[in-house]
Formats: structure tokens, C-alpha cells, sequence
């Protein structure tokens, strides 16, 4: 039978050290941060040229119908959006004041912000889908000025059918996946959180 | 080397230890408390600029470890890799000391515990004095010895069963 001075005995006596050096610390961080802005940047620079090309498109191009006009503002709008949520999240992920709080707050920050991202993955992305519909559905209008009533049609079909399939196939299973992650972090991070509250002992 | 890099090299070797004991503590395997040890102190050489010497900063690593678990534990839920059986326990017992045997089957049972009960023992056993502790885990000094006490009883008996088998 060992007392709890023994046990400490025996954690003093360890002799196993960590095996990371504060040099590899340093390189670490000097890589995390060149892969974090580079993909940050590649994303940033896609998006600027999507968005450069459909402004020079709205001058450049012209339409016949102030609809397809109206398409292209809402395409450039749902891509400036989706830059500005990219950025946010990523300037909120490295942005660390959260880590000095107290366990309990921390936690509460962790439930939140998984809390924000699965409505941004779910909600959000469904007005976002709303509106792209929106955008195409205006644009078909000029092009059916142009080409047959079938050629119409059939971009009408592809366009609609890529959309069911992206909503229902690819959302729904990403959704059901989510929520099962989600679920499981929340019942986590409630457990951690009782732990850490403050009770009358 | 500059200033804030040999700031930084100070700070690691004081306190990169008692962060791997408290990492291992959490965890219950070396491999995972290395990978909380190194983001722990990635953190802090991020946030190094931001330190203002209002708390020590012991208690403000100790603060970012803690909290580094805790969200290591909502990306992956991990169970120490081995149950304690005797077969395991008679397997390790040859390949390490007997010392070191006891070390590890200190860390298992430590894993048995609630994870905030991990976090105040692992300091409790590195001797980080109780005003800190009850800095770090956000319990008030009063509760954290009531704590402490239950703690340390349950730690003792599960030792005492398993060092038993």
C-alpha cells in the first residue's frame, strides 16, 4: 500500500523527458505559419480573379437584359462574402487572447465558435445556394434570347440538376456527418465544462 | 539569436517539464503529450509579445496548456492507448525499469481520473503552489484544497489496485 507522498516519490523519480526542443518549436511555427498564409493566399488570390474577371465582365460584356447585369452583381457579391467569411475564420482560428482565458470561458469560446461554423456550413450556405440560384436563374433569361428554346432548356437542366445534387447529395451527407461531430464536441466540451465550474464543495 | 528568441529559450527550458508532465498527465501517452507540449509552446512564442507580466508566467503557460488540452480533447477523444490488464502490466515490467514501471502505472492512473482532475494533480505532484493552481483551473483557492484532498484519495486507490495485480 503506497500514500499519496510515495506517489509523488515516484513522479519525482521519472526520468523521461520531452522530446521536442525549442529549436523544433520554432521551425514548427515558421512552417505552420508559411502553409497557413499560403493557403489563406492561394484561396484570396483565386477569389480576386473570379471577382476581377466577372467585374471586367459586367463592363465589358453586353448584355442585352439588365437582368444578366443584376446576375453578375450577385455572383460578385456571394464571392465577396464568402472571401470576407474566410478571412474572418481564419483571423479568428489564429487570433489566441481566448487561450489565456479560464478553462470554463475557454470552453464556452470552443462551443460557440463550432456552434457559428456549423450555421455558417448549414444555414448560411443554403442562402448562399439561394442566391447563386437567383443569379442563374437571371442570367438564363438573356441566354434564352440567344440560343433555342431546347440548347436553353438543356443549361436550365444541368444547372438545376448540379444544384439537387450538391443540396442533396454532398450537403446532406455532409451535414449528417457534421451534426454527428458537432453532437459529439458539444456533449465533450459540456462534460469539461461541469468540471470546471465553480461548485460549492 | 535575438532577444525574443532567447526570451524564449529561457522560458522553454524552465518550463518545457512540468508542460509535458501536465500534457502526459492529460493525455496518458508520451507520443500525444509531445505534439500538446510542442503546440503549447507554439502558442506561447505567438503570444510571447502579449505577456505583460501581470501573472506569472508559469500560470500563463500553464493557462495555455491547460487550455491547449482541453481543446485537443474536443479534436480527438483519446483513451490511454493501453487498458490496465496484467498481461500488459507483466509485459512493460520487462522492459522497463522497475522505476519506470512505476511511473507509467502512475500516469494510467491518472488517466482514470476526470480530465480536470488530470490537470490539478499533475500540478499538485509538480508541486506548483495552490494559489497558482487555483489561477490555472479558474477554482477558487477553497474549493481547489477540498479538491485536492478528494483527488489525491481517489489517485491512491486506484494505484494501490492496480499495483496489487
Amino acid at each position: 500500500m503506497k500514500d499519496f507522498e510515495e506517489l509523488k516519490n515516484i513522479w519525482h523519480g521519472q526520468a523521461e523527458l520531452p522530446r521536442v526542443s525549442y529549436e523544433e518549436v520554432l521551425s514548427k511555427v515558421k512552417k505552420t505559419r508559411l502553409v497557413f498564409s499560403n493557403k489563406l493566399l492561394l484561396q484570396v488570390v483565386s477569389l480576386s480573379l473570379a471577382i476581377a474577371l466577372m467585374v471586367l465582365i459586367l463592363f465589358k460584356v453586353d448584355f442585352r437584359l439588365d437582368t444578366s447585369y443584376l446576375a453578375i452583381v450577385i455572383f460578385i457579391l456571394c464571392c465577396l462574402f464568402y472571401l470576407y467569411v474566410q478571412v474572418r475564420d481564419y483571423r479568428k482560428i489564429s487570433r489566441s487572447e481566448t487561450l489565456l482565458e479560464m478553462p470554463e470561458e475557454y470552453i464556452s469560446y470552443l462551443k460557440s465558435y463550432k456552434q457559428a461554423r456549423y450555421i455558417l456550413n448549414t444555414r448560411i450556405y443554403r442562402i448562399y445556394m439561394l442566391f447563386m440560384g437567383i443569379g442563374f436563374a437571371l442570367y438564363f433569361i438573356e441566354v434564352f434570347f440567344f440560343v433555342s428554346m431546347v440548347q436553353t432548356l438543356i443549361a436550365v437542366a444541368f444547372t438545376v440538376a448540379w444544384f439537387f445534387v450538391c443540396y442533396y447529395v454532398f450537403m446532406r451527407m455532409y451535414i449528417r456527418k457534421e451534426e454527428a461531430r458537432l453532437n459529439e464536441m458539444i456533449g465533450n466540451l459540456e462534460r469539461l465544462k461541469k468540471q470546471f465550474e465553480v461548485e460549492e464543495v | 539569436m535575438d532577444t525574443k528568441e532567447q526570451r524564449f529559450k529561457v522560458i522553454f527550458q524552465a518550463n518545457s517539464r512540468k508542460i509535458y508532465h501536465l500534457c502526459y498527465g492529460y493525455t496518458g501517452d508520451s507520443d500525444s503529450a509531445n505534439d500538446l507540449m510542442q503546440e503549447t509552446f507554439m502558442k506561447v512564442w505567438q503570444n510571447l509579445d502579449k505577456f505583460r507580466n501581470q501573472a506569472m508566467i508559469s500560470t500563463w503557460i500553464y493557462r495555455i496548456a491547460v487550455n491547449t488540452c482541453l481543446s485537443y480533447l474536443r479534436v480527438e477523444k483519446r483513451q490511454p492507448k493501453d487498458e490496465l490488464t496484467d498481461n500488459i502490466i507483466e509485459t512493460r515490467g520487462e522492459e522497463l525499469s522497475e522505476k519506470n514501471e512505476q511511473v507509467a502505472l502512475l500516469y494510467k492512473c491518472i488517466s482514470k481520473l476526470e480530465e480536470n482532475e488530470r490537470i490539478i494533480i499533475t500540478l499538485v505532484l509538480d508541486e506548483v503552489p495552490y494559489p497558482e493552481i487555483a489561477e490555472v483551473s479558474g477554482i477558487s483557492e477553497g474549493n481547489l484544497r477540498v479538491k485536492i484532498h478528494r483527488i489525491k484519495q481517489k489517485l491512491t486507490e486506484i494505484y494501490n489496485r492496480y499495483e496489487r495485480f
